[in-house]
């Protein structure tokens, strides 16, 4: 493990470009798991369950069946994450920008890979249509 | 991928301009992903990002993939704020105005048990 200095070192060798699209990639890891997975270390309990699945949306299977959606938004490609949807959707990537940290530094964001979008509609999971609307960040 | 809060998404009535917005959102900061040894530390994010269609309609249709999108090309921005506690870092980007995206859409989409291919 490593002290609290090498973390910090750490972190200012690093890009902002990268930041995002770590968070980007937690992001989208994290819904698409099961409540007991995403509990990390809990012990496993008994629920009632729907057979078919959980009503959490499906991802797209062709683009990783784990539920990370690892593809940026772009002409021609799929702009959901969610597979069985219909709806609004708004994608966008390659962002272009500027921030500063709270030390004062001017750090840029934005890579092909940083990139946002939303679904707003209906999805069928757990063998019913579903409402809701979601977040890829 | 994370639920939206009710009144976080704001899509005028002709569909053509959204407004997302969340406040502390609890993501993971992981600069090395996607490194086998990418470390992640917990983070809260916070942003608002708004999307406007321009003039440039687009659909894209993929009978294979079974998808089809039909709207327009659009302008993105974002402004964001994110804090790292554990290592005592922030971040807050200029505002919603110094940034663009180079490429963005917004639109209507069918796909999987919805999509019926275009004839």
């Amino acid at each position: 493990m490593s002290s609290i200095d090498d973390v910090r070192s750490y972190y200012t060798r690093r890009s902002f470009l990268s930041t995002a699209l770590g968070i980007a990639a937690a992001g989208s890891a994290s819904l698409l798991l099961s409540d007991d997975i995403a509990a990390g270390n809990k012990p496993q309990q008994l629920k009632l369950r729907t057979y078919n699945g959980s009503t959490d949306p499906y991802p797209i299977p062709w683009l990783d069946k784990n539920g990370n959606h690892n593809q940026p938004a772009g002409p021609q490609l799929e702009p959901s994450h969610i597979y069985h949807f219909k709806g609004r959707v708004a994608r966008c990537a390659d962002f272009v920008g500027m921030g500063t940290d709270n030390r004062g530094n001017r750090i840029a964001f934005g890579t092909p890979t940083t990139d946002y979008g939303f679904m707003q509609g209906e999805y069928f999971a757990g063998r019913t249509p579903q409402t809701g609307a979601f977040t890829h960040i | 991928m994370v639920p939206v809060p009710k009144g976080g998404l704001i899509i005028s009535p002709d569909g053509l301009t959204a407004t997302l917005e969340m406040k502390n959102v609890a993501v993971v900061d992981q600069p090395k992903w996607p490194a086998l040894d990418a470390v992640g530390m917990p983070a809260i994010m916070s942003f608002r990002m708004i999307w406007k269609a321009t003039d440039e309609k687009i659909i894209y249709d993929d009978p294979q993939k079974q998808f089809r999108v039909e709207g327009y090309r659009a302008a993105a921005q974002i402004e964001a704020q994110v804090k790292v506690p554990s290592i005592g870092f922030s971040w807050k980007s200029d505002p919603l105005s110094a940034s663009q995206a180079n490429f963005a859409i917004i639109g209507d989409e069918v796909n999987g048990r919805y999509y019926n291919p275009m004839k």
